[in-house]
């Protein structure tokens, strides 16, 4: 039994600069992998260790993620092996090319049980790709997954809806992208950094890649105009008041008392 | 200098990661409150940083000596307190019983050091004997298969909480001073072995550093490392691997106030513009830079001559006296382009520039690397 986690090899974006024109910089940004993504390996490992499961990485972009640096990044996270589909056609791909490429590599290996992911990338943030790749596998896709368990034939399945959490059991294998916050993320350990270079890795074919489409132009956006509100705290109850009036009028406040 | 192997880019990701996770947010807190953050210690364990240099069969991490010092200068980085911390249990205390100890002294102490479960200490300086190490007046007298201590130590890094100390005792006042020295492994618990309060002090003050008191402390035998009269070898060979681990330490307390003055400078407005368009403020900044990468490199090197087996001592002290006085300087200009603000408790760059001045004088000052590096220039 396999447990697969996909992840991606993404630029930092705190580590990406702004220009004065509202252009982002990410060309001195590390690169590592993606903030949510470590979430879902922590989520993996777990499950694994649970269930005697082997958790296996999947990644694919361009000839970066196939480094020593990068497959050693992730594999020191608790990852027993891993494959990778690295061309430069995938450097630039979008959600749909990306999830193509997930699938075929996924459609390829035997004894799935659950596909784990992400929320979202760190560097995009589109949430896409776990959809898309559950639709071209024909495999259900739940969000916001807080726990997973493993049955004979199923998994057991919390996610986070609003007010509160619900749990489902549904048929594998399945594709489940774990909240941000369904577990602790931790440094990898230094003897985690020394064992993954004896980690194995496994470089698969890209199939063509499926374009995105065509980016022609990008436009700045503009944010909400200033209405030079000022609000005095004499008053604070009354300040209070004209706050949550303010909000309301926004929109950012609905529902409840008016 | 080689570039990094990937796992020394890991090592240093990752510990990057969990200092800014574990370490940073205490810093300053312990720094108030003159208190070792004792509550770090199993997390370092966990991640085992306590056992880099330890070889995986006594349940260490089995690193490089440049990956333990990068490990170093990233925990300094965000707190110079744990990092001596980590230094000193790892260098002073685990690396003698690793080089010099008995097969059975390693397997009795490197497996509780390495994993956390006990921490050490070094003692070697005494009111009398700091940087003139010979003049060690703590005696250790053989009676029978027992070695009895008396005398005392201070600014024991570690002192307060460790509990195996290597000391460095006289066993003989015949011959020059330095060839009657001897080291020892000493258990916390032993009767007449006390420790005293610690000196509140000017920087690194969350590090434990109390003065220690044996009086008629009674160990057994084995508790010799290496012969009678090698602990003045043991001990320099240990401060070897020990100042490019402070050089470590001054490189990360520098790199934390540059990183703390960059953020600073594109923040800070003044005369309608931030103050990192100011070309005194870049000319700071770029020196900063210049000066830590200087000290980074010479650092990187005496990690990597001991790596490769080689002799590393003169480029050890090279190191430490570089990259102390270079975080000294870097400190105070950090402080320099915060004004007012640096002066402050509210910013880290006051710590950092405290904390910075240790690392010229502890481990060997700048004068004793002075001598080394000369003495071997005209040797």
């Amino acid at each position: 039994m396999k447990i697969v986690v996909a992840y991606k090899w993404a630029a930092d974006p705190q580590e990406a600069t702004v220009a004065a024109d509202g252009q982002v910089d990410f060309s001195r940004a590390k690169s590592a992998v993606s903030d949510y993504d470590a979430v879902a390996i922590t989520v993996a490992r777990h499950l694994g260790d649970t269930h005697g499961a082997d958790v296996v990485g999947l990644t694919v972009g361009g000839p970066e993620v196939a480094t020593g640096l990068a497959t050693k990044a992730a594999l020191s996270r608790g990852l027993d092996a891993l494959m990778v589909v690295a061309d430069p056609a995938l450097t630039a791909a979008g959600s749909t090319g990306t999830a193509q490429a997930l699938a075929t590599a996924l459609a390829g290996v035997d004894d799935i049980a659950v596909l784990i992911t992400g929320d979202s990338s760190v560097d995009v943030g589109a949430k896409l790709v776990p959809a898309v790749v559950g639709g071209l596998l024909g495999w259900p896709v739940l969000t916001e997954v807080t726990a997973v368990a493993i049955e004979p034939g199923a998994l057991v399945v919390e996610r986070a809806v609003s007010g509160g959490t619900e749990q489902l059991r549904i048929d594998g294998p399945a594709v489940l992208a774990v909240a941000t916050d369904a577990a602790t993320v931790k440094a990898p350990g230094m003897k985690d950094v020394l064992a993954a270079a004896k980690k194995p890795v496994q470089q698969l074919p890209a199939d063509p890649v499926v374009a995105d489409g065509t980016l022609r132009s990008t436009a700045r956006l503009s944010g909400p105009a200033r209405r030079g509100i000022q609000i005095s705290t004499d008053d604070p109850a009354a300040a209070a008041a004209e706050l949550v009036s303010a909000l309301r009028a926004d929109g950012v406040l609905i529902g409840g008392q008016q | 200098m080689a570039p990094l192997t990937d796992e020394q880019r890991l090592v240093r990701d990752s510990v990057r990661e969990f200092a800014d996770a574990e370490v940073a947010p205490l810093a300053a807190q312990i720094d108030i409150e003159h208190r070792p953050p004792l509550e770090t210690v199993p997390k370092l364990a966990e991640l085992g940083l306590l056992g880099m240099i330890v070889p995986a069969e006594y349940g260490g991490s089995g690193t490089d000596t440049l990956s333990y010092i990068i490990a170093i200068e990233e925990l300094a980085r965000a707190c110079a307190t744990t990092a001596v911390m980590v230094e000193a249990h790892t260098s002073l205390a685990t690396w003698p019983i690793l080089a010099f100890g008995t097969a059975q002294q390693r397997d009795r102490w490197l497996p509780a050091l390495a994993t956390g479960e006990k921490l050490g200490a070094f003692a070697l300086t005494e009111p009398g004997a700091g940087t003139d190490a010979g003049a060690v007046a703590t005696t250790a007298v053989r009676e029978g298969e027992e070695y009895v201590l008396n005398g005392q130590k201070v600014f024991i890094t570690g002192g307060g909480y460790a509990e195996v100390f290597i000391v460095i005792a006289r066993t003989s006042h015949e011959g020059a001073p330095h060839k009657g020295l001897s080291a020892f492994i000493v258990e916390r618990d032993t009767p007449g072995f006390t420790v005293g309060e610690g000196e509140r002090k000017l920087g690194i003050r969350a590090s434990s550093t109390p003065p220690l008191m044996f009086s008629d402390v009674r160990i057994p035998a084995g508790a010799l490392l290496g012969n009678e009269g090698d602990g003045f070898k043991i001990a320099m060979a240990t401060l070897d691997g020990g100042r490019t681990g402070i050089a470590a330490q001054a490189v990360g307390i520098a790199q934390g106030a540059l990183e703390a003055s960059i953020a600073y400078a594109k923040q800070r407005v003044q005369f309608g513009k931030p103050i990192g368009a100011q070309q005194a403020i870049q000319w700071m900044l770029a020196d900063m830079s210049t000066d830590i990468e200087a000290g980074r490199q010479l650092t990187y090197l005496a990690a990597g001559l001991e790596d490769s087996g080689e002799p590393f001592g003169e480029a050890a002290a090279r190191a430490k006296l570089f990259c102390g006085q270079m975080a000294s300087r870097v400190t105070g200009m950090a402080i320099q382009i915060h004004g007012g603000n640096g002066y402050t408790e509210a910013y880290p760059v006051e710590r950092a520039y405290r904390d910075a001045k240790i690392t010229e004088i502890y481990e060997g000052t700048n004068e004793v690397q002075r001598m080394i590096i000369a003495k071997s220039l005209l040797r």
